[in-house]
């Protein structure tokens, strides 16, 4: 995975599982924490991480023939901050609920790490086709750890999966599962089963 | 090494140079903001009136919407209703509960001697215990109760008249909510008193 | 595990892990006769629940590590026996068993196992059900009128205290004719199993004097200033679990210090911290808190209290 130019598939399929921005890189794990209590909030935090992430992608891998090395940093900063406001102003205007329960983590997408490391990795230094599906495989990945981490947390937590009831009535809620703590349990666990999925193919291979 | 011509050296080192870029940019998403800003503001707004105004009606029978007001050195909303008389009021007021700061609405009826209704607005209680705060079912057994006396929590299954039914196993918010209620009711009846006896 | 202590060592025979582990069994048969002779059949389901759990969940974690089934050092009955008996008698089965497991598994296991774990597993466990199910386990949890034990009628003793400014009579709290969780109502009990274990050296006494020593202190304070003046420093010792957990909890030999002096810090850090949890927190109760927040501190005690060799401190080697 260290090639010097990965072509636009490789990029696109290693942002959903082999380089998994939440599970494999450990970046972004602030709204993968905060944002995980239920399906639906985890699917908003994904679709505005990756209209922020496509868009920023796009501009950037545009003009990296201008980028001097020096103040690139602050040109990501800028673009990034630029579309993560408008994805607030959209989310206040047209899903109002969603965006008051998402309080302040929307406009915390500015210092979403992926974003800036996807930026800094390869937009600055790949093509736009390039960019634009890495920002989309990425987007999956981040989308496919957040709601694997909310169905756990919202089916133990509230016995229901995004809004329908799938538990029996008689099902304890595991109030932990909505807590801080539940968040860290469960993705502690997953970054391990995903790591035991990858040990036991490797073992397969070899 | 190509050979570069020193005025064309100075332009690069220059401020501008270096800056071009960035300040484009700033100047490209400045505009593209308002843009968007002026598109979509006045839909926010009305998003956020609604959002309070709405909960007006609910907590003040007979009142279709709400204007806010000083009485005495609190800033209480007044509800209205079709003939713009007044149908009541609506107190913001917030006190510590278990976990962190809740904030609720309370509806008192014209003359503040009883409660209409009551709304959490925003509090960060136990999922699944103390967040049953915010259960309408739980909150309607506060219609009625006179301001009179002080609200108290009870485990009683058969509130009386000065009681509130305790959620099991939030005992410490129920209790938070009643003294929120308790204290700031007081408050607003002072205030008002203060009010009409010297207009 | 071999007993671990600063030097000097002496090999002796009640010192392996497996006897000390029967040692704590034999310590906690009056806690278990009394919570069997207070709550009946529910203490049985309560304690049959939770060891057979633990020890499943031992084998079952053990297997996962690709390790021998390591159950003959007992170690995950005590935990059973001690989970069980901080529980309310009330607890649904799953209570038991998810406590038990996430006791063995997250509090012992992924830490590598017995000796190697940070937190009393039996606390890490009771945590996660406690802060999981409040319903389950929070102070309504523990009064019921319909079973036709009279002592499940009234609210426990911290909790009347707390809401209602309620005191109920020293006698009842020492003997353990009053409500709690199962192993906690007798202070008498607790105690008779406590000096056993001193005396048999398994626990440090140490432990439980840091921490009646500070109760005793902070308690008197509490009574001196507060409006409740019927809640009595006796009244603070004999409530709750103290009694358990500083016999039972906190003496654990892996989660609390090596040395005397450290486990004197412990022991008074924990009173410390059980008694602001139950002045001042939304809680009626607070050795269990007290227990992980001080087995964090753990090492640090351990690497500030070293003592002196024999001879002199060692001298510090120059950089040459």
């Amino acid at each position: 995975m260290s090639k010097e130019n990965p072509t636009a598939l490789e990029r696109f399929i290693w942002g959903i599982i082999p380089e998994n921005p939440i599970f494999r890189q450990v970046l972004g794990t602030c709204p993968a924490l905060a944002v995980s209590t239920d399906i639906k909030a985890a699917l908003t935090m994904t679709c505005a991480t990756a209209f922020v992430l496509i868009c920023a992608n796009t501009i950037i891998s545009l003009i990296r023939h201008l980028l001097k090395p020096h103040l690139r940093i602050v040109v990501f900063v800028l673009t990034i901050a630029s579309f993560v406001t408008i994805v607030d102003y959209l989310l206040a205007a047209f899903y109002y609920s969603m965006s008051l329960q998402l309080g302040p983590y929307v406009p915390l997408i500015i210092v979403n790490c992926i974003i800036i490391c996807r930026c800094e990795v390869c937009a600055s230094k790949q093509s736009v086709g390039v960019a634009i599906s890495d920002a989309i495989g990425q987007s999956l990945g981040f989308g496919l750890a957040l709601v694997s981490m909310a169905s756990f947390r919202e089916i133990l937590g509230s016995g229901t999966w995004c809004g329908f009831r799938i538990m029996p009535d008689s099902w304890p809620n595991w109030v932990l599962m909505l807590l801080p703590p539940g968040a860290f349990f469960v993705f502690g666990f997953l970054i391990g089963a995903v790591n035991w999925f990858t040990s036991l193919k490797k073992n397969k291979s070899s | 090494m190509k050979k570069e011509h020193p005025l064309f050296l100075c332009i690069k080192n220059s401020y501008l140079g270096q800056s071009w870029l960035v300040i484009l940019l700033s100047i490209f998403f400045g505009f593209t903001l308002s843009g968007v800003q002026a598109f979509l503001q006045e839909k926010i707004d009305t998003n956020k009136s609604n959002q309070s105004m709405r909960i007006v009606p609910t907590l003040v029978p007979g009142a279709v919407t709400g204007k806010s007001v000083t009485v005495g050195d609190l800033t209480v909303y007044e509800a209205l209703n079709q003939n713009n008389k007044r149908a009541g009021w609506v107190i913001p007021a917030r006190g510590q509960g278990f976990a962190d700061k809740i904030e609720i609405l309370i509806g008192l009826t014209p003359d503040a001697s009883s409660l209409s209704g009551l709304s959490v607005l925003n509090q960060k209680e136990t999922p699944g215990l103390g967040s049953r705060i915010t259960e309408s079912s739980w909150l309607s057994q506060f219609i009625g109760k006179g301001t009179t006396d002080s609200l108290t929590p009870t485990k009683n299954p058969v509130p009386s008249k000065n009681e509130i039914r305790a959620i099991t196993g939030a005992t410490i918010s129920s209790f938070s909510i009643c003294q929120i209620v308790n204290e700031n009711v007081k408050k607003f009846r002072a205030e008002l008193r203060k009010q009409q006896a010297d207009p | 595990m071999i007993h671990v202590s600063p030097s000097p060592h002496y090999p002796g025979k009640s010192r392996t892990s497996s006897m000390m582990m029967r040692d704590v069994l034999i310590a906690l048969i009056p806690c278990v006769l009394m919570a069997v002779y207070v709550f009946r059949s529910h203490a049985v389901f309560q304690i049959a629940v939770c060891v057979a759990s633990c020890l499943a969940s031992e084998a079952i974690f053990s297997l996962m590590r690709g390790k021998k089934i390591p159950l003959r050092d007992g170690s995950a009955a005590v935990t059973g026996v001690i989970l069980a008996l901080s529980l309310p008698w009330s607890a649904p089965w799953y209570v038991g068993v998810i406590g038990s497991f996430v006791a063995i598994g997250i509090g012992k296991i992924i830490y590598g196992g017995l000796g190697q774990n940070v937190f009393n597993p039996a606390m890490v466990g009771r945590a996660f059900v406690m802060i999981n199910f409040p319903v389950a386990l929070g102070a309504s949890a523990y009064v019921s009128s319909g079973t036709g034990i009279h002592i499940i009628t009234q609210a426990t003793p911290l909790t009347a205290a707390k809401l209602t400014a309620q005191v109920s009579g020293l006698w009842p709290l020492f003997l353990g004719t009053c409500n709690g969780s199962l192993g906690e109502v007798s202070a008498l009990a607790c105690l008779i199993g406590g000096l056993y274990l001193c005396f048999r050296r398994t626990a440090s006494w140490e432990i439980p004097a840091g921490i009646f020593l500070s109760v005793i202190i902070l308690g008197g304070v509490a009574n001196m200033v507060s409006i409740h003046k019927q809640i009595t420093v006796l009244h603070h010792l004999f409530s709750g679990a103290l009694f358990f957990g500083a016999f039972f909890i906190a003496t654990d030999p892996v989660t609390s210090p090596l040395t005397p002096l450290g486990k004197w810090i412990f022991g008074i850090g924990l009173g410390f911290f059980i008694m602001m949890i139950r002045l001042f927190s939304g809680y009626p109760e607070g050795v269990m808190f007290a227990v992980l927040l001080m087995n964090g501190c753990v090492p640090i005690i351990n690497r500030y209290t070293i003592p002196v060799p024999v001879g002199g401190p060692v001298p510090e080697k120059k950089v040459s």
